[in-house]
């Protein structure tokens, strides 16, 4: 009897144990919807999401060892490209897009401007293979870990096995991806009634939710839906967007509509960064809009807004920023790995 | 008591199925890509002639089979757990094994030529699934259903090669296609790819390059699919 009771006790604590760990590594934050992502396939594991950490961090997965995932997403920009238009990658060439913030990724349905990547797994392939990315392929990367000191005993550590597989490798970024939730800017403390904001930020929230909200919808701030904001094209690129992957011309100049947290630190803005100050996007909104067949409904009624109205916006959009996010030392390069054996 | 008997019983069950389970046999199903009734060598391309003055070499063929079913009269006597089998002619990969049960009759096999939806949205796998594998996009999410890679003279492309990567999930580019073929019980299943056929119904001169999801790429999982046969006697 008392041998039970303290096998009981015993696996209570193992439960509450992983719990905190688990809590630890991956949460959703109060008032958040499900995410997307399906963690049953892919259980978070600190040892996982460190060697993931590891992956993201190392140049080794390009062809010429001198770009990281983190060259074009770093995390003092909440993981976006820092003052390129259009990132750069391999023997700096120029890509063809502007580099977005990647956080919150675990409640996103589908990733890429256009909405080309239809899986977190799956995203590493895209930058890995582009030419003017990291010029590599994943049978290569795979080839070239197993070749280094420090990744098969990584791998054994995370799965149990030192023989490296793209799906092992893939697993192991998208894991670590998974951990960069941002909820703790001001905006999310007033919504727990744990701040307040200033008459500024309050009016500027008032206009975003009747002028912005139903594109970059709360809390997630998209609707993860592709529109078309009223952007010229630009002759240069003649980047169609959506239509790129549907071959519908009714999808033609519609992109993702990314989320606005953190936008403070993600600058330039929009798909081609062709916006260096959020003054430039909220005078996009309200005089730039290109009239065109494929814009969306919600920006047919134009947008009027007094001078002290968009100032009064940017005020709201700056309560998005999330210092814990940007400095959490969790996300940053993990000295202790690389810098140890590289 | 009476736990300990059905406890047994459970036992003795396991005992069973395992015991009928072994007694599946194993069954190849093989492919083999033909030009002219002469199975080709991946390995060592040869070139052959098409029409009167043109020839044409296959450099590269790979494909998935996934989804393989036993059918008989229409209804599915088995059907194979976690089916996903790359076909890879020049690693000489074009035969499989199948483990049906010995005691079903059936008259039809029948499988997938290519990889579902499903599956295709499911993020990173492994085995034959696994995108080191090189059928799997990466500018844009997918497996590539099938490829083939040659060069013939009526291509005015560099090297005149031709390329067919086809692939595709979502509507209305979905280029995953049903291939049904004549089984019998214990017997292997010999497949023939006529790839002679397959160039044939395509205008090479025009179309010697697909790489993506498109109405052009579904027409020609059309015909892919139309050049599976059982293999003539
Ligand atoms: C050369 C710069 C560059 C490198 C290196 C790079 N990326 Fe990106 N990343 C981009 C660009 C540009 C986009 C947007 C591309 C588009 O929309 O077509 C992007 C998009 C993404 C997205 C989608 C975000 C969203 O909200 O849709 C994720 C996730 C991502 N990258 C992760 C990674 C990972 C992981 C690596 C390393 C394996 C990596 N990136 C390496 C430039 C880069
Ligand atoms: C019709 C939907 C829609 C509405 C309404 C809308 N946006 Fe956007 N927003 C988008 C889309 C789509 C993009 C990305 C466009 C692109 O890059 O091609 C975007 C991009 C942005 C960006 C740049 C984000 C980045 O990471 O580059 C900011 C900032 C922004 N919007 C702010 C606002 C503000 C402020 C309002 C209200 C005044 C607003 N938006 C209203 C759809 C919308």
């Amino acid at each position: 009897m008392k041998k039970s009771l303290l096998l009981l006790i015993g696996i209570c604590f193992t439960i509450s144990g992983f719990t905190i760990l688990k809590e630890k590594l991956f949460y959703v934050p109060k008032d958040w919807p499900k995410p997307e992502y399906d963690f049953s396939k892919n259980p978070l594991t600190h040892d996982k999401v460190e060697l993931g950490r590891a992956l993201f961090y190392d140049p080794v997965l390009s062809k010429d060892n001198t770009i990281s995932c983190n060259s074009c997403h770093s995390q003092f920009t909440a993981f976006a490209h820092v003052d390129h238009a259009l990132s750069h990658g391999i023997n700096n060439l120029i890509g063809n897009r502007n580099a977005p913030a990647l956080m919150n990724l675990a409640w996103q349905k589908s990733f890429m401007w256009d909405g080309a990547i239809n899986h977190l797994d799956m995203q590493p392939l895209a930058p890995i293979a582009n030419e003017k990315e990291m010029a590599s392929n994943i049978d290569s990367v795979v080839k070239k870990l197993q070749r280094t000191k420090l990744y098969p005993t990584l791998f054994l550590k995370a799965f149990g096995d030192s023989i490296i597989t793209g799906e092992h490798t893939l697993k192991a970024i998208s894991q670590f991806m998974l951990t960069l939730i941002s909820s703790n800017s001001k905006y999310d403390s007033v919504m727990r009634k744990k701040a307040t904001f200033t008459e500024q930020e309050k009016n500027g929230y008032t206009l975003f939710k009747l002028t912005c909200s139903g594109c970059h919808q709360e809390p997630l701030f998209t609707n993860q839906q592709f529109e078309n904001n009223g952007l010229t094209i630009d002759a240069t690129l003649n980047d169609i967007g959506r239509m790129k992957i549907t071959l519908d011309p009714n999808d033609s100049l519609n992109f993702k509509v990314p989320s606005l947290r953190n936008i403070e630190f993600s600058y330039p803005y929009m798909h081609d960064g062709r916006f260096k100050k959020l003054t430039d996007v909220l005078n996009h909104y309200i005089s730039g809009i290109q009239k065109s067949k494929t814009l969306s409904k919600k920006l047919e009624v134009p947008i009027l807004l007094s001078s002290n109205e968009k100032v009064d916006i940017i005020a709201f959009l700056l309560t998005l920023t999330d210092r814990s996010f940007l400095f959490n030392t969790d996300f940053s390069y993990p000295k202790e790995l690389l810098l140890k054996t590289n | 008591m009476k736990i300990r008997i059905v406890v047994f019983l459970l036992f003795l069950n396991s005992i069973y199925s395992n015991t009928q389970a072994q007694k599946s046999n194993e069954i190849s199903v093989s492919f083999y890509p033909l030009f002219k009734n002469s199975v080709i060598d991946f390995n060592q391309p040869a070139f052959y002639q098409i029409g009167i003055n043109d020839s044409i070499q296959f450099d590269l063929l790979r494909f998935y089979i996934s989804g393989i079913q036993l059918l008989n009269d229409g209804k599915v006597m088995w059907e194979e757990q976690k089916s996903f089998h790359l076909i890879d002619a020049n690693e000489n990969l074009l035969s499989i094994l199948i483990q049906p049960p010995l005691n079903i009759s059936y008259t039809e096999i029948k499988f997938n030529l290519g990889i579902d939806s499903i599956t295709n949205v499911s993020g990173a796998m492994g085995g034959d699934l696994d995108p080191t594998k090189g059928m799997y996009w990466t500018w844009q999410n997918g497996y590539i259903n099938f490829k083939l890679e040659g060069k013939c003279s009526l291509c005015m492309t560099r090297n005149n090669e031709f390329q067919f990567h086809i692939g595709g999930y979502q509507f209305p580019f979905s280029s995953i296609q049903t291939i049904n073929l004549l089984a019998e019980p214990q017997k292997n299943i010999y497949v023939d790819i006529d790839l002679r056929k397959l160039i044939e119904l395509n205008d090479l001169v025009n179309e010697n390059n697909i790489v993506a999801p498109s109405k052009e790429a579904v027409l020609f999982s059309n015909q892919i699919a139309s050049v599976f046969s059982n293999r003539k006697k």
